[in-house]
């Protein structure tokens, strides 16, 4: 029966072939959608590792650059300052200052080769102890950042779960260096002495950061320690300021709160955004595209649907006599409408080997980790979703065309000949 | 014999009225989505009311600093401009100005925000603003650094409830100015002109932009001619061999063009090599033609499919007419100019439909301030991509329809 199908699908292999092309790229189509959608989905299942509820961010602008070694010790003494006197305000809870935080669009991503030939790459920040207090991170093993850490003549670093597998394996992460391999193109003058000032110790693990939030792909992730009362002319100066605000606080607190920073720094700029808002923003900036996508994939699938309906209903109108031969040797008319159905199924199937084929070589790519980051398991789903779809598509488009050819009484047709 | 052509086709299209409406369907759709990225791209880079004259304008607004180690990348810092681009030859003037940065107003309790963009007054001689009331600072306002300040209706309406602002005063960011100009409100897509509040740049809180090579400046050069663009652009790149570096030992290069506005785009884009500005509008206009093409493969096969299926049924017509010495030329312009005929048909409802779209994401706001319209030129783009989409999808199917073999196609079908 198969081999029957094959031929008569043969016979007609121009059109059908073109019926086949349409069907393999509405495939491809598709599955770009419902890659990204399944991605986001398997995303949002993990926790981000943070809560902004009641969290105001302040982006700062300096106005200057803080190349200048003395600049950059006033402006850290600015900061050092405006902490405390943010944190004197009996609304504002707890405050802390950073590089980046939740759901903010600058990132800083690094990248180091490990002694053994790995690299690893991670999401960077730069922060101030009050930051774990404040986004209530939860700490996996060890401790957060304290006035320990002072005296430490490495720099302490807390690393995600992720980033401390990733190095360590399964072994205990807390209180061992990050094993670096020297970089040979740029070599420090002393190697001794930098290496052990170089030297990152990890002090804590915390679950998870992930700072561009839900739907973003989870993340290796570095955290360094700021110090605003001492200067480190390598650390980084912070970029933004956070507070979490006592409950109750109104919107409107945030005028005193510009007017307090203006009058510690008067030359800088203040942006003060609600975390949550932030959030909004950034969850946005990740589903618009894929709704504009997805809006014209759909209504590109529902073209095709229609044209395949419509090529089908011709082809049936135009085998008229075939079936009716067909009904006339005894056929019954499930087994005609079997014989359409089959056939499209078969072109269908034809379409899903080639492009499935094609997308099984997508991971086999040499494409860096980072820009792929999306699981086999997402890739491998999102294939059997799209496949899914693609025949119930197909087969709702035979559907009525089917029916037509079975509703043909045997000696009308066969009277055309 | 063209107007025979079209009366046949109409009566084709008619006669099966659920292939017509597939077909229509397919490509009104196409060319709707054609039509808005074409109004997208001419509201965003298309001649527009405050550009003028960007067909001799360059912009410098992105520098990249390449080390053997890293790369970095900004906009350019006030020195780098002033004190290299000022008496470039075939300058007709040189604009100076800070990116946009939002600032806040608080009244009564409410937080207002705006887009403050600190400008020179050259920037007023070579944009043209639509002024409602008062008019723009000038040359003396920007040398004494007055606090005048030029804004937008939206920011009429937010600060002073949409009553005549001239002479009054409002603060932002800490500072208080006077209103001295209201303009109409320019697109946010309009990067160059798009701001909420307009300021002379000597009223920034600190003058340490003025010994910066890279920061938060752009510039904006209006070139004599058209002719004079190029040596802008290459003089400019050689001064820049010369500019002292603020980290030597870090980076080695500056790249710092005067460039077209589609460039200065193109430049953003991935897949494109940044170290070589010259190659980049190509290669984006290539992608953008790639990406179009691929769009259009779907739709295309589609109408294929539908217009051999239509041949197939008519296949005793064409038996006919090739039985009576229709050469297979003669088919295959009827089937073309039925085909064309039935793109600009599906062209139309798509451009009609392009208007609502347009029309809606206007009014959704998510371009702040854009109004997207459809003017002759994104008419004329559309009309263009009927044209083509109709030969694409047609010409295979008029080549299937000439090749029918009269005995077969007589007898009623082939396979």
């Amino acid at each position: 029966m198969t081999r029957h199908l094959l031929r008569l699908i043969w016979n007609r292999k121009r059109q059908n072939f073109l019926l086949t092309v349409e069907i393999f790229f509405s495939f491809l189509t598709l599955f770009g959608v419902v890659l990204i959608g399944m991605q986001y989905a398997n995303n949002a299942r993990h926790p981000v590792g943070y809560q902004i509820a009641r969290v105001w961010s302040i982006g700062v602008d300096r106005k200057e650059p803080a190349g200048d070694p003395a600049v950059r010790a006033r402006h850290r003494e600015t900061y050092d300052q405006l902490v405390r006197a943010l944190s004197d305000m009996p609304e504002i809870e707890v405050v802390a200052a950073g590089f980046t935080g939740p759901y903010s669009n600058s990132n800083w991503g690094s990248g180091t080769d490990l002694t053994g030939g790995r690299s690893v790459n991670f999401g960077v920040n730069s922060v101030t102890d009050g930051y774990r207090d404040l986004f209530d991170i939860p700490i996996a093993e060890g401790r957060w950042f304290s006035r320990e850490d002072d005296a430490a003549t490495w720099k302490p670093v807390v690393i995600n779960r992720r980033l401390a597998r990733e190095i360590f394996g399964e072994g205990t992460a807390v209180g061992q260096i990050i094993p670096e391999a020297p970089d040979r193109d740029n070599p420090p003058p002393d190697p001794a002495a930098a290496a052990k000032r170089q030297s990152k110790r990890v002090v804590g693990v915390i679950d998870e950061f992930r700072q561009d939030g839900e739907l973003s792909a989870p993340q290796n992730y570095l955290f360094y320690r700021m110090r605003l009362d001492y200067e480190d002319p390598e650390a980084n100066l912070p970029e933004r300021i956070l507070v979490r605000l006592a409950p109750g606080t109104p919107a409107s607190f945030e005028e005193s709160l510009v007017k307090r920073a203006m009058a510690v720094a008067g030359a800088w700029s203040f942006e003060v955004q609600a975390v949550e808002d932030m959030r909004t923003d950034k969850l946005r900036s990740y589903t618009t595209p894929l709704m504009v996508v997805g809006t014209i994939a759909g209504f590109l699938l529902l073209m095709v649907g229609l044209g395949l309906t419509g090529v089908v209903w011709q082809s049936v109108t135009q085998r008229i006599r075939e079936f009716g031969l067909r009904r006339a040797k005894g056929a019954t008319i499930p087994n005609v409408r079997t014989q359409v159905l089959s056939e499209i199924l078969i072109m269908t199937s034809l379409a899903v080997i080639a492009a499935v084929v094609l997308l099984a070589q997508v991971p086999l790519l040499p494409l860096p980790r980072d820009l792929t980051g999306i699981p086999a398991s997402v890739f491998i789903a999102s294939i059997a979703v799209t496949v899914i779809a693609i025949y119930v598509l197909t087969l709702a488009c035979g559907w009525q065309p089917s029916r037509l050819a079975t509703r043909i009484q045997p000696a009308e047709a066969l009277h055309y000949e | 014999m063209v107007r025979h052509y079209f009366v046949l086709a109409v009566k084709v299209l008619l006669r099966r009225k659920f292939f017509t409406f597939i077909s229509l369907f397919g490509i009104s759709f196409t060319l709707l989505v054609l039509t808005v990225v074409a109004a997208f791209f001419d509201h965003a880079f298309g001649p527009g009311q405050e550009e003028p004259r960007q067909n001799r304008t360059l912009y410098a607004e992105r520098t990249l600093m390449h080390g053997p180690h890293s790369t970095s990348g900004s906009s350019g810092g006030f020195k780098l401009f002033d004190q290299y681009a000022r008496d470039l030859p075939g300058l007709e003037r040189l604009s100076l100005h800070e990116n946009g940065h939002t600032v806040h107003t608080y009244l009564d309790g409410r937080k207002i925000s705006s887009s403050l963009k600190r400008t020179d007054d050259e920037y007023w001689r070579i944009l043209e603003f639509r002024f409602v009331e008062g008019t723009s600072f000038g040359t003396a306002d920007v040398a004494e650094a007055r606090f005048v300040a030029v804004i937008n209706v939206a920011t009429r309406d937010r600060i002073f409830g949409g009553q005549p602002a001239l002479g009054q005063t409002f603060e932002a960011d800490g500072q208080r100015f006077r209103v001295i100009g209201v303009v109409e409100n320019v697109s946010s897509l309009r990067t160059v002109p798009y701001a909420d509040i307009w300021v002379p740049y000597t009223t920034a809180k600190t003058d340490a932009f003025k010994r910066e090579i890279t920061g938060d400046w752009n510039a904006m050069a209006l070139a004599k001619d058209t002719a004079s663009m190029a040596a802008i652009h290459e003089e400019f790149n050689s001064r820049l061999l010369r500019v002292e570096l603020p980290d030597p030992k870090e980076y080695k290069a500056l790249v710092a063009p005067f460039e077209t506005r589609l460039a200065t785009f193109a430049r953003e884009m991935p897949l494109t090599d940044r170290k070589d500005p010259e190659s980049q509008v190509w290669r984006f206009v290539g992608l953008l033609t790639l990406l179009g093409l691929l769009f259009v493969l779907v739709p295309a096969v589609n109408l294929v499919n539908i217009n051999i299926s239509r041949i197939m049924e008519r296949a005793s017509e064409i038996g006919v007419r090739k039985a009576f010495g229709a050469p297979a030329r003669t088919l295959v312009g009827q089937f073309l100019v039925e085909n064309i005929l039935l793109t600009l048909i599906g062209g139309a409802v798509g451009f009609v439909l392009s208007i609502f779209v347009l029309q809606a994401i206007t009014d959704s706001g998510l371009f702040t301030y854009a109004r997207f319209t459809i003017n002759l030129r994104v008419f004329g783009w559309g009309m263009a991509f009927a044209v083509l989409f109709g030969l694409i999808s047609g010409v295979y199917p008029a080549w299937r329809m000439s090749r029918l073999n009269p005995v077969q196609a007589l007898k009623g079908g082939s396979r």
